[in-house]
Parts: C-alpha cells; structure tokens; sequence
C-alpha cells in the first residue's frame, strides 16, 4: 500500500511538473501580452515532434538540447508576425488567434507525422528501474525530474538577475512606464513569448519520451495548467510552480483511493482555493 | 538665447473620440526649465504623453533637436534623451529599488547607479526595499533617478510635487534647478504655481487642450490677477 501511495505520489509529482512547466510559460505569456495562449498545447506537440525527427540525426541527447530551443524560435516568429498584432486589442482577437493556431498545429502534426501514435526512443539505460523495490523510479523519470527543477531553477536566474527579467517583471506591473525607460517592449515581449514557448517545447520532448507522440498530446496538459496558475495565483512563478505540482500530487493521491474522482479533483482544488483565497496561494504578495 | 530643445506645433490629441488637445504648439529652451500649468483635467498629462509617445498626437508635429519624433513609439524617444518622471511616480511596486534603477536603457553619460545614489542617499539606504515599501518621498526619488539614468537630455516631469511634504518639495525642486545647472532642459508639470514660477524660465498656461498664456515666468509672477483667472490658482497653492 505504501509503494503504491508512492507510486502515484511520484508520477502526480512528475505530471505536476509537466503542468508548472506549461503553466510558468503560459503565465509568463498572459503577465506581460494580455494573452491567453491556448495555442499553448500546440507548441508543446511541435516540441515533441521536432525531437522524434531530429533524433536519428542527432540522437536524444541532441534533440533534447535542440527540440526545445527551435520550438522557442518558432515562437518568436509565431508572436512577431501574428500575435503581436492584436496586442491592445479586445481579448477576443487573441483568443480567436490562439485557438485558430492549436488547431493549425494539431492538423499541421497530423499532416506531417500522421494521425498515428508514434513510439520515441529514450536510451534503453534510462528506462530500467533504479531499484526493484522502487520499480516506478525509472532514469528517465529522474531525469525529467532533475531537468525541470533545473530549467525552472535557471528560470527563476533569469527573472531575478538578469535586466531581462527584470524587465518583464517591470513590464507585467507597467509596460509603459517600461517603454519610456527606452526599452523597446515589442521585443520584449518577443523574447518573452519565446521563453515561455521554449518551456513548452521543453515538457513537449519530455513528455514524448513518456507518454509517447501524439498530435493532442498537450490536449490534457493545457486544463490543469490554467488551473495551476489560478491556484497559484496569476503573476506569481512560485504560486504557478506550487499550484502545478500541487494538482499532479492530488491527482496521484485521489487515484490511490477514489479513482473516478482523479479528473475532478483540481476543479475541487480550484474552486477552494477561489472561495478562500481568491488572489491564489502566493498571489499578490508573491507577485514575482 | 540659444536654442531649443524641444518644439511642439499643433498638437492634437485624442482618447479614443474624446479631443483632448486643441492644437498644443510650445516649446523647451536649451538648458532652461520650461513651466506648464493649468487646471486639473486642462490637458497637461496628455500634453506630456504626446511629447514623449504614449499617446501620439494625431496631428501636429514634434521634435527633439531638430529630429522629428512625432510617430515614434515612446522607447525611441527615450532613447534619443528625453527622461520622463510620470504622474503618480509610476515606479515598479514589486522590484527592488536597485532593480527599478535597472530597467532603464544604457545611455552614456554621467549618471549610473553610484551617481544617483550619491544625489539620492536615502534611495541606497533602501536598495533592497521593494518599491512598495517606500514613502512617496522616497518614489517620487526613485521616479526622478531611474530618468536621470537615461542621462536625458530633456527631462520631463508631471506634477513631481504632488502629496508630498513641503520640505521633500523643496528638495524636489533644488534637484531640478540642479539638473537645469548641468545642462539639461527641463519641462515640468506642477499645481505648486510658486514654487515652479519661482524655479522656471519660461511659462505655459494650458486651458481646456489649448495654450491660453505664454511668457516668462517673471511676467506671470508679476501679475497676480492675471494668474488667478488663467491658472485657478487656489490660496493654499501659495503656501509652502
Ligand atoms: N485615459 C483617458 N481616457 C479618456 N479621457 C481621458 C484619459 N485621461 C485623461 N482624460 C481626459 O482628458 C482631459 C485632460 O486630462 P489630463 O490628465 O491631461 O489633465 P491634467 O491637466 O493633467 O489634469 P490633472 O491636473 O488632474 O493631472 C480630462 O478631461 C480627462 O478627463
Ligand atoms: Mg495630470
């Protein structure tokens, strides 16, 4: 019983990290743009393929280096060219644009890759158990776990010690005053849309290697990371990164004991968190 | 007199349908400090916002040393050298004070973090307070600092007085007197008619989006009725 509270504890630990990854970019995009990127899910499928196509040439290691970073690349050129064109506008623009582009990317998949799941090869080493006692604590599972928790590591640098992350900071709070401090905020946002596309392309190899490649593969990671930023509260990276692992856990856990409530539990979460706290677990004072 | 710094001709402004400004033409003396005052809702923040970007003047013409800037977006302006300390101070409530000193540009010059804590102590003392936690003394330094980084040419400032006490005021108005001895053109906003007909050199009085008065500032000073029925200038504004 207690391996298997366990056993779900780790893998909600490991789909609640999926979540924060999606849910810091997607919050890092709506902070500082007004935008809610539901094209969000998307990225994360093109990550993924990106990786399964680059492999044979490059291996995992380098798609796993690689994937992510052209992910992020795209999406400079998917926010210069499309998105930042209804900035300022009624938020229903960016909602029509963003929902029209997961629709793009998910046909887009489709079309290149096929319908077809497809298997993503993840070193052999990496799949063996490290224990048989612990027989769910995979390599690959420890890896994913030591590359998120340094990805948001370095993140939370960014924010905190670069003038670039200051800037955005500064910027989610007032991008005029921003701009008239002579920073050009349309690339600002640029670079910011391409980091929080970068995390999605990052969970989308990630999640390849475990779940396998689908086009709807973000389909079931974009849910649970709106809620993780309600939860957490909107504008808080911390609250976000809690509020996502936090979901992951109650997932794993309610699956243990009640499980055809394991879909419902984060709307529960959320709904107890609106009532009590409704700014979010680490909302306004945590405001990064 | 030499010459100017900043020239606007005809501005007019809108928000949304709503025409703000009548046709704004005025000008900022090389190296002096240019006044503009008025009533509260006579157009003198969007008088501002204009210059330096934030809301473009649909018609109208401005430039900046001779280099138009009318269509351009504000961080354009900025970087050529014009500082603005907006009204309500503006500063990033949840950075650092050393952090909100970081977001500006790099312009070159003699203002960097060091030199701005050494005309401002109290901001260094405070270096790791969020902006939040300051006095709005303390803002409205942190506010003038982080556009004395841009090491501006111009600086712009929009009611830097207002809600403070009267000694920070005068500290307010010695830094900027400071700043027009260094060189710089300073156009300045303020509902302290004394303080600011004392400090500047020449006076705009805007009424309902349209220049209803300009002069010297000795001129304006020196007719007291005629302050009054162009600027509405209440009794307590006279003291300090
Ligand atoms: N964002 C806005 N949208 C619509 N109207 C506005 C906006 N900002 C200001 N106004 C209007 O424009 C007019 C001029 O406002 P402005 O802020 O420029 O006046 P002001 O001279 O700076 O006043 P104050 O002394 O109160 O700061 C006012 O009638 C005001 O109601
Ligand atoms: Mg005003």
């Amino acid at each position: 019983m207690t391996q298997l509270i366990l056993f779900n504890v780790m893998n909600g630990l490991i789909i609640g990290a999926f979540y924060a990854l999606m849910a810091i970019g997607l919050s890092l995009i709506m902070s500082l743009s007004d935008v809610i990127n539901f094209a969000h899910g998307g990225f994360l499928a093109v990550g993924a393929y990106l990786a399964y196509s680059l492999a044979p040439y490059i291996g995992f290691w380098g798609g796993l280096l690689v994937a992510p970073v052209l992910t992020a690349i795209l999406g400079l050129i998917v926010e210069k060219f499309l998105i930042s064109r209804v900035y300022g506008r009624d938020p229903l623009y960016s909602l029509l644009l963003t929902f029209g582009l997961a629709f793009i990317f998910e046909d887009g998949t489709r079309y290149i890759w096929g319908a077809q799941s497809l298997p993503y090869q993840v070193p052999g080493w990496l799949m063996s158990p490290l224990s048989s006692s612990f027989f769910f604590l995979t390599g690959y599972r420890m890896l994913m776990i030591v590359l998120i928790v340094a990805v948001v590591a370095g993140l939370f640098v960014i924010m905190t010690r670069t003038r670039l992350g200051l800037r955005i900071r500064a910027g989610t709070l007032d991008l005029e005053t921003v701009s008239i401090l002579g920073v050009n905020v349309r690339i600002l946002r640029n670079l910011n849309f391409g980091i929080g596309i970068y995390l999605a392309g990052l969970a989308g190899v990630l999640a390849a290697g475990q779940l396998g490649l689908q086009p709807t593969i973000g389909d079931s990671l974009i849910m649970p990371s709106f809620i993780a930023i309600i939860i957490g509260g909107l504008g808080s990276l911390t609250g976000t990164l809690l509020g996502g692992l936090l979901i992951g856990v109650a997932q794993g856990i309610t699956t243990v004991f009640f499980p055809s409530a394991s879909e419902a539990v984060m709307y529960v979460m959320m709904a107890l968190v609106l009532l009590v706290r409704p700014q979010g677990l680490l909302g306004e004072e945590g405001r990064f | 007199m030499s010459g100017y710094a900043l020239v606007a001709e005809g501005l007019h402004t809108y928000y949304g349908k709503s025409h703000i400004l009548h046709g704004i033409s005025l000008k900022v003396g090389e190296g002096k400090i240019t006044t503009i005052l008025g009533r509260n809702g006579a157009g003198k923040s969007t008088t501002l916002r204009s210059l330096v970007g934030l809301t473009p003047a649909r018609e109208g013409k401005i430039t900046v040393f001779g280099t138009e800037t009318t269509k351009l977006p504000p961080y354009a302006i900025a970087e050529m050298g014009v500082g603005f300390v907006p009204e309500g101070r503006k500063i990033f409530a949840n950075l650092t004070v050393e952090e909100n000193l970081k977001v500006p540009v790099d312009r070159p010059g003699k203002w960097t973090i060091q030199t701005v804590y050494e005309l401002f102590p109290r901001l260094q003392e405070r270096r790791n307070n969020k902006g939040r936690q300051l006095s709005g003394g303390e803002q409205e330094m942190l506010s003038i600092a982080r556009a004395l980084l841009l090491n501006p040419k111009i600086l712009i400032l929009d009611e830097p007085s207002q809600g403070l006490a009267p000694l920070i005021v005068r500290e307010v108005f010695r830094i900027i007197t400071q700043m027009r001895a260094e060189g710089m053109s300073v156009l300045l906003v303020e509902q302290n008619v004394r303080m600011s007909l004392e400090v500047a050199d020449w006076v705009y009085v805007l009424n309902d989006g349209e220049i209803a008065y300009s002069g010297t500032a000795a001129d304006l000073q020196a007719d007291e009725a005629l302050l009054q029925s162009l600027a509405g200038v209440s009794a307590e504004k006279w003291e300090i």
